[in-house]
């Protein structure tokens, strides 16, 4: 296709349609199509058609559903933690091979394997690693004379564990985005600094902070937006449990929709974490307008 | 000398710590890989203890490799060709929408809407959780006849494109191109495959549609690593060499293409 046989008309927007059409295709279209069977009840196992009930669904989930807000609450809190965890630890090793290091190379290949690995097969390999009887973490922990943790069968403990998985997966991820702020820092600013006296810590607090912070502020974003969104570590580590305590809302949507067919809830729980998402991601999206102007 | 976080020749003392830390956060990093290639290479019965040396400690086996391609050889090889089947034909078809999108919207001017809108409306797409499609989804699969379809699990890994119209509309220099495909196509040449290989990895490693829509024809790699959880409990071996299966190709393209990881995961946010 020779560029002077066809108008510009055509190319510009020839281009442009499939990919529009595709996304609407498979992102608006299911997603208005979510909207009206919001509204409706629809057990699918045993009602032929869908019923209309209005807000009914919406009601359900919002005043009489303790577990939407126990799930919400969770994936909450495992997005602010995971997230700000990653987001120190990822910091402090950033700064530490930031400076001049052999070897820098080869820290970057190994720390892209977590992130690049498939999410299920984390979950299940450190299903095996956590396990309370013959998992290798407990095995090693009793071998040095201390008791087993019960990481996934304590309620109060499972939480720290799927969060403890996300920090593995993910604070290499914080560290090579970080890493690669640093090193476009402008050097003259620190020669400056140094001239006048001022130690590692205060340039690191007074000049690193400030200068990076748009870009801790976007990837911890970015990362919060995907943490939330969490199924594979529920679905792999814990199965949601124990009782319940580590279900997330994508896996509940999940149950609702896919296990126990009732499409009208589901629906309607799956319009609710959309918004949720929403949020976040205009945030995000008003950050990326900004940076491209 | 003085480095971009300001320190001066560090003391010996300081690089000792510094490295040390370095040391043990690889260790903690790579500890479930080298346990999982351990545990492959053990007996069942071995496979549940916290033993590390081989021959010393216990001895090596190829019980699991044996069991995953010659015991139970079809379901593998199923799973192994579905999931290459199904990586390599959606990144294809999702390179290929978003190069020509990323084309137009570098090369041309959309007066009404504004171009950086339109990337925009694309990036958020990303954003969405892929649960909350699932019931539509589903809906018209069971219309068509289409459930545990190959072709139908491919059709649902094109919601990843978003991810690459944006990287591709991102690769430099875009806007100078004078015709698509005899300048612009291998000008961009190096981008395209490293959003290719991105598009890959991702693919390859999704779950979620997988499990809901291609239980049995059509289940991938991770998908059959979810069923090593039997009902006796978790075979500890077969989880080992199923995982270390599913997780070669992709770390190995992500290896080759390090330098573009960091850029695709943050959207195009973060340049390395």
């Amino acid at each position: 296709m020779p560029g002077h046989l066809t108008s510009r008309k055509t190319v510009k927007w020839g281009f442009l349609i499939p990919a529009l059409g595709y996304l609407a295709l498979m992102a608006i279209l299911p997603l208005v199509w979510t909207l009206t069977l919001s509204l409706m009840k629809w057990n699918a196992n045993i009602m032929p058609k869908p019923v209309w009930v209005g807000l009914n669904n919406y009601k359900y989930f919002l005043f009489e559903d303790p577990r939407f807000w126990h799930d919400l609450g969770f994936t909450v809190m495992y997005v602010s933690l995971s997230v700000s965890a990653e987001l120190v630890i990822g910091l402090a090793l950033a700064w530490m091979l930031s400076q001049r290091f052999k070897g820098k190379n080869f820290f970057r290949v190994v720390y892209l394997i977590p992130m690049a690995c498939p999410p299920i097969a984390v979950a299940f390999l450190w299903r095996m690693m956590l396990h309370p009887d013959i998992g290798v973490l407990n095995s090693m922990l009793k071998l040095i004379g201390l008791n087993g943790v019960k990481w996934t069968t304590d309620a109060r403990i499972a939480p720290f564990t799927l969060i403890m998985v996300d920090v593995w997966e993910w604070t290499p991820f914080m560290f090579l985005a970080l890493l690669a702020a640093f090193q476009s820092l402008p050097i003259e600013l620190y020669q400056a600094a140094a001239v006048d006296g001022a130690n590692a810590w205060q340039m690191f607090v007074s000049l690193t902070l400030p200068l990076i912070t748009p870009v801790i502020v976007t990837i911890s974003l970015i990362r919060a937006i995907d943490a939330f969104k969490l199924f594979e570590l529920v679905f792999g580590i814990t199965g949601a449990g124990p009782g319940g305590a580590t279900e997330s809302l994508s896996y509940y949507t999940y149950l609702i929709g896919m296990k126990w067919f009732k499409l009208g809830r589901g629906s309607a729980i799956s319009w609710l974490f959309v918004i949720v998402l929403l949020i976040l991601a205009m945030i995000l999206i008003s950050r990326f307008k900004k940076q491209r102007t | 000398m003085i480095t971009s976080h300001g320190l001066e020749r560090r003391k010996p003392l300081g690089v000792m710590i510094i490295l040390i830390i370095l040391i043990l956060f690889t260790i903690w990093t790579l500890f479930p890989i080298i346990w999982a290639i351990i545990t492959s290479f053990k007996e069942p019965g071995d496979s549940y203890k916290a033993t590390f040396i081989p021959f010393k400690q216990f001895k090596p086996t190829v019980y699991a490799w044996h069991d995953a391609f010659v015991t139970t050889r079809d379901r593998t090889l199923r799973s192994l060709r579905n999931s290459i089947i199904i990586a390599t034909f959606s990144s294809a078809a999702s390179l290929m929408l978003g190069a020509f999108a990323g084309y137009s919207l570098a090369r041309y001017q959309f007066k009404k809407w504004k171009n950086k809108d339109i990337a925009l409306w694309i990036l958020s797409q990303r954003m969405f959780p892929p649960v909350a499609v699932l019931i539509p989804y589903f809906l018209i699969m069971q219309k068509l006849h289409l459930l545990d379809n190959v072709l139908a699990v491919m059709l649902d890994f094109f919601a990843d494109l978003p991810k690459d119209i944006e990287e591709a509309a991102l690769i430099d220099g875009c806007g100078h191109f004078m015709a698509f495909f005899r300048i612009a196509l291998p000008i961009a040449a190096p981008g395209l495959v490293a959003v290719y290989v991105l598009s890959f990895i991702f693919s390859w490693n999704e779950f979620l549609f997988v499990v809901v829509f291609g239980y049995q024809n059509a289940m991938t790699l991770p998908v059959m690593i979810a069923g090593s959880l039997s009902t006796r409990g978790l075979d500890f071996w077969k989880v080992a060499s199923l995982s270390i299966l599913a997780i070669i190709p992709p770390v190995i393209l992500a290896t080759i293409l390090s330098r573009y990881l960091v850029r695709g995961l943050t959207m195009g946010a973060i340049k390395e």
